[in-house]
């Protein structure tokens, strides 16, 4: 996975699923996770992610994004420590105290986002972004537009990242030190840097909104896509397992 | 064909015209390169055959361009697209997808092509590009080479009447450069298409097109077959545009009275007028 939402070939489950129904199902799966409290079920739900991306040999990008996500989760499960003083007292504060409630509270949140997040990190990665943008068009009758429009941004999002390097190895040969005085000074050198590489992207989308244009964008409808995208039995089942799950997370 | 009349024109945002009082007609079927010195209105020229001006850069525009008969200012960028196919200079930014195949179906899908065309049409432009086992591949994952055959390719499949292509080769290195003008021409010829190309290339232009149009400063300063201009590599010179040494060769024996034929085009060319001339 060398880039930002780059489609990762496979011959998986998941890989061959109808792109809609992965999408529907990962946000389904998201909301059994954001439903319970049950921390087992959590753990369950977590698992069931990692399987998944065990399926799709997909263990080492989904390492990474679960980092990711504990810096972020981490932080939450702080402040719900210090602030839902619940269950039996463990460490008293001046404010209240931490309990076994409170730590477990902090702990289903960390499983929570980590399990909620996998299905949807695989889902992109295990979709071509084309396919999961014609079939929410001809499925769920997006306008083509704004699905366009969010496969572009997708698409120039490493187009703007390989600009920003190149912007910078350009200062860099000129003198200014990136690498040195830490993270401020360089957020403080690379802000004037916005003002190319905001030319630039414009001048960049412009171009492409042209070329786009020049190859009939316009004359799109929601029935002009090739690829057709049927519902198999798998798709369906897929669907009723996650509806099942969503159930669960509710009743628990 | 395609017809430019006193054709003039200045972007809104400019102070001057970036074409000025421009004439040329272009046959059917022919391959015309166009070349000049960075900012001479090269690429503004390109932009006034597609239709790209004025539909999408407005400014003040004078005169007339037709294509095939139909005037570019009167007719919609979409039924001009239907007969002019435009590949870009930034082929990035011309990708709408990461996959090559999802590229090749973008505008066959938008332009409504019937669903049993789809198939043999990207099959046959990608075999005349000679990038068939590319069909699977992701973008990202091409060379510049392969890059640009794919965005020809994306083109072609839409069996345009005209195929503009600003600077096709930028980012090539000769043999890659000499491989898509090959693929081009072919092309062109067993389709009867017509090819205007922007190309800095000269040596490439004067061996593949038919009308070689050199612009300087907004204007035309020649249009004629690619002999004929090549044999004012001097002034050519003097313009920013640099003629292939086997030309100059030519051109400075010929200023010497030892060599009548046409200007060398390339190197096996001045090699026969040498010992045309020993002999």
């Amino acid at each position: 996975m060398s880039k930002f939402l780059e489609y990762v070939p496979g011959n998986s489950l998941l890989h061959h699923m109808n792109p809609v129904a992965k999408l529907i199902g990962a946000i389904l799966f998201a909301l059994a996770c954001f439903m319970t409290g049950n921390l087992i079920l959590l753990a369950a739900l977590l698992a069931v992610g990692l399987v998944l991306a065990a399926s799709c040999h997909m263990m080492r990008q989904t390492a990474g994004l679960m980092k990711a996500v504990l810096a972020f989760s981490v932080i939450l499960a702080a402040i719900l420590i210090f602030t839902t003083p619940t269950g039996t007292p463990l460490v008293a504060l001046p404010w209240g105290y931490i309990g076994t409630g409170s730590v477990l509270a902090a702990a289903a949140t960390i499983v929570r986002l980590e399990a909620a997040a996998i299905p949807l990190f695989l889902v992109f990665y295990v979709t071509k972004m084309s396919d999961l943008s014609n079939s929410v068009v001809k499925v769920l009758h997006v306008p083509y537009k704004y699905a366009f429009t969010f496969t572009s941004a997708v698409h120039f999002i490493p187009v703007f990242m390989n600009d920003m390097k190149g912007i910078m190895e350009a200062q860099t040969t000129r003198g200014v030190e990136f690498d040195r005085g830490g993270f401020m000074n360089k957020l403080r050198l690379m802000v004037p840097l916005c003002v190319p590489l905001l030319v630039s992207s414009v001048r960049k989308t412009d171009s492409a909104a042209i070329a786009a244009e020049v190859r009939g964008f316009e004359l799109r409808t929601r029935t002009s896509g090739y690829k057709e995208y049927p519902f198999a039995p798998a798709d369906v089942m897929a669907l009723v397992i996650c509806c099942a799950l969503v159930a669960v997370g509710v009743v628990l | 064909m395609i017809e430019l009349k006193d054709f003039s024109f200045r972007y809104r945002e400019g102070s001057e015209p970036v074409l000025k009082d421009v004439n040329l007609i272009i046959p059917d079927g022919s391959f015309v390169g166009i070349t000049g010195a960075a900012g001479s209105g090269k690429s503004t020229l390109t932009y006034a055959l597609n239709g790209i001006i004025p539909h999408c850069y407005p400014g003040d525009y004078y005169g007339s361009v037709t294509v095939n008969g139909k005037d570019v200012l009167e007719t919609s960028l979409i039924d001009l697209s239907r007969m002019v196919g435009s590949v870009c200079q930034d082929i990035d930014s011309q990708f709408v997808s990461p996959a090559v195949e999802d590229e090749m179906l973008y505008g066959l899908e938008n332009f409504g092509v019937p669903r049993e065309e789809v198939e043999p049409r990207i099959d046959e432009a990608l075999t005349s590009m000679g990038i068939a086992d590319l069909r699977d591949r992701m973008i990202d994952s091409l060379s510049g080479g392969q890059k640009q055959k794919v965005a020809i390719a994306s083109i072609l499949e839409l069996k345009p009447e005209v195929l503009v292509l600003d600077e096709p080769t930028a980012e090539l290195d000769p043999a890659s450069s000499l491989n898509v003008f090959k693929l081009l021409s072919r092309y062109a010829s067993e389709h009867g298409t017509t090819v205007v190309v922007v190309e800095q290339k000269i040596a490439l232009l004067a061996e593949f097109a038919s009308l070689l149009v050199v612009i300087d400063q907004g204007k035309i300063r020649y249009a004629d077959s690619p002999a004929a201009v090549l044999t004012h590599s001097d002034e050519l010179l003097e313009l920013g545009v640099n003629c292939p040494r086997s030309t100059t060769l030519s051109n400075r024996l010929r200023r010497a009275g030892l060599y009548r034929g046409p200007a060398c085009r390339n190197v096996a060319e001045a090699a026969d007028a040498v010992m045309e001339m020993l002999s």
